[in-house]
């Protein structure tokens, strides 16, 4: 009988509260790889250093002239550039149906976002060339049951067309798949020539502009450029790299990074408290055991160890079924959804999830080892 | 049925006074309960302030205007013609010859966030000349009102509270323009106080949006007038594409939209703690049993019966579990009952509210501490019920 069956025997001799503990556990584990995978996907999508985006000044909903896409199509260090306008698009219910649709110049926006957008060579050319082209994340057109080649009536909650209408018929010519941490995820996107014809008020003017530059290095240099170009015009620009701009939108709900850090606090030293006091009175009752294991010739270091061990199987046991019940959760909240945010599981978690529950294993058997190792055969056998 | 009681008394004392020799596991499981109610009050008193402070928003005798499906007003038009049409409407206030109503235009400028430092969607309304009138909670307290037809703006102080930027007396520029800071106002308890306030009309020219408004709001004689008005509205062929409710409903309805994410976070975290929570609770309750097996086999060979050893174990966790929520609750009052905050609201901008511990989110978190305390005794107190007294004092 090697050292590790002698663990796992002591582990589970009591099964009932040895459960209870893996359950508590994995609850604070579960909290950690949810509420960081949480915060994660919320914070980072698919970016690249060298796309960058250029708002308005005044606030990125405030709309630019279409005169400013050009200017910075040419910037020296842009290699290509697009623009997208908000649609405010639902389908059906203005509130349920709510959905992010951007009306896009198809041609440029494919080469900006190329790697999230896996098209069928038909599929992009009908969207490139289609006037009332249609294309949509799968798991949007899924959730409301859209066929490629049917025509989807979609409203705005902003714009309207000349005869007063909120509706457009757009055609859907093509899905895309969006795997965790596209930047894609949830999207519909429509051609910017058919939104601009047709719409009734704010002609000529885009959302924003979205580009890559020839490289990062080059960055700092072009956001010199293209926001000095239009200083002190009516119009003025804040062009920063697209991480920056999601992290500073993300910061808006609040500082969720605090919060996280304090709930997954909460969680971990409320379960480290009854892990570890449940260690020693289990290590208590064994007094006598730990006496009988020294007579027959165990070291102190290999009681010690035996100790330790077992807290560390049971943190590890715990924590790998969190850690996997976490992964579980999220892929289900995330698959088939369109309407919240793109959550995934964030697989750099593990990482962190392994490194903790060592830390935690070695606190919570740290006390109990340390009373083992110390014990003397005779106060052991002595000790009823 | 008077034996069984004190039988009962007796036991419950017995436990709970014996807690200090089981110290470790003890507060081992009140401190579970007490830091999973402070995470649930936490979000709860959220999601509470948040609702109060859009809810509170509006007032039952002003009907809006705004249009159909735009779903905030942020995205709403409205033309200048549906503009005259609507202030001329039946049961509106007219005051010293003019319609009490304010055509309105909001667009939203940076601000930066105080507690991030980085930049945060403000609201930056255009209010008619009537525009304070219809907000009579609405009060100047620093400075002056701005000047019609002039680049000044007032701030409301929940705003400079939470953001930086827009100080009294400071200038700012936008679009090429400067505009001054004239005046603080307070709107106590509205979404209001969040916003920065300036003339419509040189909002519109300086913001290009000549003739467009976005909501227009009017104040009807009487609450009783609102439904009249909206149907009034409703049959004009040049109002179509509007849509006049209450501001009280629309506000109502903007509440439920922002609060409902906060609501799932904090259902969802509390109940999740509270399983951890209540295995701690059964595990120091079994442990409590196993340690107190030979006290309960006397208590039961001198004539105690199992309902009171059930009964003396349920108190003693439901005493834990009731101590872990007093303590939650005092560490919400204590670092978070009543403090400001600020999130991104339904309508895309900035709110600031205060962190709001109701009756009710109370009493759902004490409820929630005396589920985990309750499950956390049951089943140790079967156990100790079930004990057979011989066998226990021979072991």
């Amino acid at each position: 009988m090697n050292d590790l069956v002698l663990m796992r025997k002591n582990l589970f001799r009591r099964p009932v509260r040895t459960i209870l503990l893996i359950v508590s556990i994995l609850i604070a584990f579960l909290i950690f790889s949810a509420t960081m995978s949480f915060s994660k996907s919320i914070t980072t999508f698919n970016s690249k250093p060298n796309r960058m985006v250029t708002v308005s000044k005044i606030n990125f909903t405030e709309s630019l002239p279409i005169a400013h896409y050009d200017k910075i199509a040419r910037t020296e260090g842009v290699s290509v550039a697009t623009h997208l306008n908000w649609f405010g698009g639902y389908y059906q219910d203005p509130v349920k149906g709510f959905m992010p649709v951007f009306a896009v110049d198809p041609e440029t926006y494919y080469e900006v976002y190329k790697e999230d957008l896996p098209l069928a060579e038909n599929v992009k050319q009908a969207f490139f060339t289609e006037r009332t082209a249609m294309l949509a994340a799968e798991p949007v057109a899924a959730k409301w049951g859209w066929k490629v080649g049917q025509k989807v009536p979609m409203n705005s909650n902003i714009f309207s067309q000349a005869d007063g209408s909120h509706v457009w018929d757009f055609t859907l010519v093509g899905t895309f798949p969006t795997p965790p941490g596209s930047s894609q995820t949830g999207s519909v996107l429509v051609g910017y020539k058919y939104f601009n014809e047709t719409i009734s008020f704010g002609r000529d003017h885009i959302g924003w502009i979205s580009f890559l530059t020839k490289s990062a290095a080059l960055n700092d240099q072009v956001v010199n450029a293209i926001d000095q170009r239009f200083a002190n015009s009516a119009d003025e620009t804040s062009t920063q790299d697209e991480a920056a701009f999601n992290k500073a939108f993300a910061a808006q709900l609040g500082n969720i990074g605090l919060v996280v850090t304090l709930v997954v606090g909460a969680a971990f030293a409320a379960i480290l408290l009854i892990v570890g006091t449940t260690m020693v009175l289990a290590v208590r009752e064994r007094t006598q055991e730990v006496g009988v294991m020294k007579t027959l010739g165990f070291t102190s270091g290999r009681v010690l160890r035996m100790v330790l061990g077992e807290s560390l199987l049971l943190t590890l046991i715990g924590a790998g079924l969190g850690t996997g019940l976490a992964a579980l959760a999220l892929s289900l909240a995330s698959g088939g959804s369109s309407g919240g945010p793109p959550i995934y599981f964030d697989l750099s978690v593990i990482k962190w999830c392994v490194l903790i529950a060592l830390a935690f294993g070695l606190v919570t058997g740290l006390l109990p080892a340390i009373s083992a190792y110390r014990l003397k055969i005779i106060d052991a056998l002595a000790r009823r | 049925m008077a034996s069984i009681l004190n039988q009962i008394g007796t036991i419950s004392a017995l436990n709970v006074r014996s807690i200090p020799q089981r110290l470790a596991m003890s507060i081992a499981t009140v401190v579970a309960v007490a830091l999973c109610i402070t995470v649930l009050l936490f979000f709860l008193a959220l999601a509470n302030g948040l609702a109060a402070t859009v809810k509170g928003s509006g007032s039952a005798d002003v009907a809006i205007a705004l249009r159909e499906g735009s779903n905030a007003e942020l995205n709403s038009v409205i033309t200048r013609e549906q503009v005259n049409i609507l202030a001329s409407g039946p049961g509106v206030t007219v005051k010293d010859g003019a319609a009490a109503a304010s055509a309105e235009l909001l667009v939203i400028v940076d601000g930066i966030k105080r507690s991030t430092q980085t930049k945060a969607n403000i609201s930056f309304r255009g209010i008619g000349p009537q525009g304070l009138a219809i907000r009579p909670a609405a009060r100047i307290t620093q400075g002056r009102m701005f000047a019609p037809g002039t680049n000044e703006i007032v701030v409301g102080s929940a705003l400079l509270r939470e953001f930086a930027g827009f100080e009294f007396e400071q200038t700012i520029r936008l679009r090429g323009g400067e505009w001054k800071v004239v005046g603080v106002f307070e709107s106590p308890g509205a979404v209001f106080e969040s916003e920065l306030w300036a003339d419509v009309g040189v909002l519109q020219s300086l913001f290009d949006r000549p003739n467009i408004f976005q909501t227009l709001r009017v104040k009807l004689n009487s609450e009783a007038e609102v439904a009249a008005y909206a149907d009034w509205a409703k049959a004009d062929a040049r109002l179509k594409q509007l849509q006049v409710l209450s501001e009280r409903d629309y506000y109502a309805q903007q509440a439920s939209q922002s609060t409902g994410a906060f609501m799932i976070i904090a259902w969802g975290l509390g109940i999740t703690m509270a399983i951890g929570a209540l295995s701690g609770a059964l595990n120091a309750m079994y442990s409590s049993v196993a340690a107190r097996a030979a006290e309960i086999a006397t208590l039961r060979i001198i004539g105690f019966s199992g309902v009171a050893a059930f009964v003396g174990t349920l108190v003693e966790s439901l005493m834990l579990a009731a101590i872990g929520a007093i303590i939650g609750l005092a560490l919400a009052f204590l670092f978070f009952n009543g403090r400001s905050t600020s999130t991104l609201g339904s309508g895309f901008t900035q709110l600031v509210f205060k962190f709001e511990l109701s009756p009710s989110v109370i009493v759902s978190a004490i409820v929630l501490a005396l589920v985990i305390g309750f499950v956390g005794g049951v089943f140790p107190g079967v156990r100790a019920a079930r004990q057979r007294p011989l066998l226990e004092l021979a072991g």
